[in-house]
């Protein structure tokens, strides 16, 4: 694997956070105060399940891409996120990224899900790594690189990885504009029919 | 001369396996017989289901969610149909989800067998491989009795299950687990209590803490080097936060955690037993009720099609934590983004620190333990400046077999 | 029991299993198959390591553009006489995934296909029975 030395940062134990645990809206209002308008909209989920109705939280947020390295600094500071992955929706003229965190694993019916949203121009498609912080990031940025045509800028390791080595250059599957979808049709084959043929 | 014997050679690993499994390629960089570099390449299973969901409506999407992985055929649709009733606000009656629970812990016990009798294999010992598949095959029974197919059940729907378990049924699922629970202690006998296995297994492919906790492991893999995850334990769903599920650690058993591949046959033989507890717990305890919000189909087809919104769902699958993010725009049936993340993608990052400095007979037993829903060899070139020979994967094989009978003299 | 087969019963039958991208389901029933509840191990059929030693080849899934060629290089290898037998739906019409980018159609269009395996997935027990025509097939062949 092409090695660039990037310097680590530092990881604190999640039982040695001296911070008490923050209830879903005072972790709204922690980055509310560093960030302010910054942070586009926020909406806390709360859903009940099973006999006893323990509700679990899912957090979303939408926030301006220029504070989106920031933003992750200031959550590894909180506690060490766990993230889950990265999603993609086309928006026409944006691609939105959602990033799905968790945090305060490890203490029972305790976790709380951060879900984070930052759109991104496609005339301009480049966001920054967020491997220095959370190194278990690659694959899911490797995969955004090429099935939406993102460029992660600062990225360890810039090759393919799901799609073929002769797949065409500039063809990102999950973008939904025109010219993709023309692409894929030359690409695109319909088992059923080899089969009525014979 | 010295430049001559530093030389590291080039291994590739290419993608046809002649046991089980999916295709991966491996590229190592060795030394001698140790190993100092790993490079994966992965994709040689690309079959753009994702890029397909997007033109299937969401009932069509659940049996395309099943046929992603043959072995956890249980927690894609799960996880999905979650993604969805929290995307659209569905609400799941109470005895659909001790089902739910009560299917996928029985699932869990059968993946823990398989992957028990694969590691057997890869260590050497082809009679432990039949016999746990031979157990294994007991659950399958069971899977068929109460669902009607061995894999690839079709029992989940959105907003519920399919298929009730009756009382008639019970007796059965009693008796299996019966028959589990006497048999426990042979198959942990075996494993935990043969000299060769510990020999082998120990201080063999360690994942450190710090590692584990970076490169954002899940599953046993990461409940073996002490870290705490669990989304059974850590977020409520299904049933599982009425009958307290507790994160399965090797210091429960040994008192340590050394984060090596004898920790993760531990985790995973508690999390066994841990499974026939939940079972018996939440049949025992299944209130009764409808197993299903919405009954007709066109109705539900109807509701989320005029409903915008966008979920995640996540689910605890024998290998780890999987995760879909489903997003509807209101208008149209099929969903504007489907995105899927299962569980061994997040493993895949730690094989490195774990097989940097072993040696060549090691691979497959540390690749085996983090149980991959993928997995590699075939033909093992290694190029040696001006001959190229090959071994094969019997070869490979017969290599990790040797070192066990060298250990055992 | 397939006609003819306690006729045939000169030697045993070696199997190579190639994965082409499918979910793994087939492939644990193929495994199922040698484990001492169903037991192919009695009819002296064997999993073998490297097509060269191998009679019969098992593929499972649709196959991808990456494995395509991958595949015909395993057929290629095999000695003759041989036999290919396609397992499950996947190989022979694509079943869910009959439309993407990245499949290279049905088996039949990659290699010349014996016998084919329906079911998602085929039980042991059919899986039994296709080998076993397998043999007969090879029989007639060996005989020409």
């Amino acid at each position: 694997m092409p090695e660039k030395k990037t310097k680590k940062k530092p990881v604190k134990k999640t039982e040695e956070t001296p911070n008490k645990q923050l209830s879903p809206e005072e972790i709204v209002t922690y980055f509310k105060d560093k960030f302010n308008t910054k942070i586009k909209s926020v909406e806390i989920k709360k859903r009940a399940t099973g006999s006893k109705k323990k509700e679990f939280v899912n957090i979303w947020m939408k926030i301006d891409k220029s504070i989106f390295k920031n933003f992750i600094e200031h959550l590894c500071n909180l506690t060490y996120p766990h993230l889950a992955v990265c999603s993609g929706n086309d928006l026409g003229n944006q691609i939105e990224l959602v990033y799905s965190f968790s945090i305060y694993y490890g203490k029972h019916l305790q976790e709380i899900s951060l879900n984070v949203g930052v759109e991104v121009p496609k005339s301009k498609p480049e966001i920054e790594t967020i491997c220095d912080w959370i190194p278990g990031a690659l694959i899911t940025e490797r995969e955004k690189q090429e099935m939406l045509g993102i460029k992660i800028i600062g990225i360890p390791d810039n090759r393919r990885l799901f799609l073929p080595d002769d797949f065409p250059k500039n063809v990102y599957p999950w973008r939904k504009d025109e010219q993709t979808k023309k692409e894929i049709e030359k690409l695109y084959k319909n088992l059923n029919e080899g089969v009525k043929k014979k | 001369m010295s430049r001559i014997t530093k030389t590291t050679y080039q291994l590739p690993i290419g993608p046809i396996h002649p046991a089980l499994k999916e295709p991966v390629m491996f590229k190592f960089e060795i030394d001698g017989e140790k190993i100092v570099d790993v490079d994966v390449e992965l994709g040689h299973v690309h079959r753009a289901i994702e890029w397909t969901g997007m033109r299937r409506n969401p009932i069509q999407i659940i049996y395309l969610a099943e046929r992603i992985c043959g072995i956890c055929s249980f927690v894609h649709p799960m996880a999905y149909c979650r993604a969805v009733e929290n995307a659209c606000n569905i609400q799941v009656p109470e005895r659909a989800d001790y089902l739910r629970v009560v299917h996928g812990e029985i699932e869990r016990i059968a993946s823990h067998l398989l992957w028990a009798g694969v590691a057997a294999h890869e260590i050497g010992f082809d009679t432990v491989l039949f016999l746990t598949w031979e157990m294994r095959e007991k659950v399958l029974d069971l899977i068929e009795y109460l669902t009607g197919n061995r894999v690839t059940k079709a029992i989940l729907m959105i907003g519920g299950v399919r298929r009730d378990i009756k009382p008639e049924n019970i007796p059965k699922i009693k008796e299996t687990l019966e028959y589990f629970k006497k048999n426990y202690k042979k198959l942990s006998h075996v494993f935990l209590d043969d000299k060769t296995f510990k020999m082998r297994s120990q201080g063999c492919g360690i994942l450190t803490y710090e590692d584990a906790l970076r490169l954002c492991a899940v599953g046993p893999t990461t409940r073996a080097s002490g870290v705490k995850k669990d989304v059974r334990a850590d977020q409520p769903y299904a049933a599982y936060s009425d009958l307290d599920v507790d994160y399965m650690t090797p210091d429960k058993l040994t008192g340590e955690i050394n984060g090596d591949v004898y920790d993760r046959i531990i985790v995973r033989l508690l999390e066994v037993k841990q499974s026939i507890d939940l079972i018996e717990r939440a049949i025992d305890q299944m209130p009764t009720g409808d197993i299903v919000s919405e009954p007709k189909i066109p109705k539900l087809l109807n509701y989320i099609k005029k409903t915008a919104g966008e979920g995640i769902g996540r689910d605890e699958a024998p290998r780890g934590e999987v995760i879909h993010y489903i997003k509807f725009d209101g208008v149209n049936e099929q969903p504007f983004t489907w995105k899927v993340r299962a569980s061994t993608y997040a493993n895949i990052l730690p094989w490195i620190p774990m097989l940097k400095g072993q040696q060549i007979a090691d691979i497959s037993i540390v690749a085996a333990s983090t149980d991959p829903c993928m997995s590699c060899t075939n033909r093992v070139t290694i190029i040696d400046k001006n001959k190229k020979y090959m071994l094969d994967k019997e070869q490979l094989h017969k290599l990790s077999i040797e070192k066990t009978r060298r250990l055992m003299r | 029991m397939v006609k003819g087969l306690s006729k045939s019963f000169k030697k045993s039958l070696w199997v190579f299993h190639c994965n082409s991208g499918s979910c793994n389901g087939c492939d644990i029933e193929i495994i199922a198959a040698l484990c001492p509840r169903y037991d192919l191990e009695r009819f002296g059929i064997k999993l073998v390591g490297t097509p060269r030693h191998a009679d019969a080849l098992l593929v499972t899934g649709p196959v991808t553009r990456q494995q395509a060629e991958r595949v015909k290089r395993v057929y290629e290898q095999m000695p003759d006489p041989k036999v290919v037998i396609a397992i499950g739906n996947c190989g022979n019409t694509g079943d869910v995934f009959y439309e993407s980018y990245n499949l290279v159609g049905p088996l039949q269009e990659v290699l010349p296909v014996d016998i084919h395996v329906i079911g998602c997935p085929p039980r042991p027990e059919n899986i039994i029975h296709a080998v076993a025509k397998a043999w007969t097939k090879l029989e007639t062949l060996e005989g020409k």
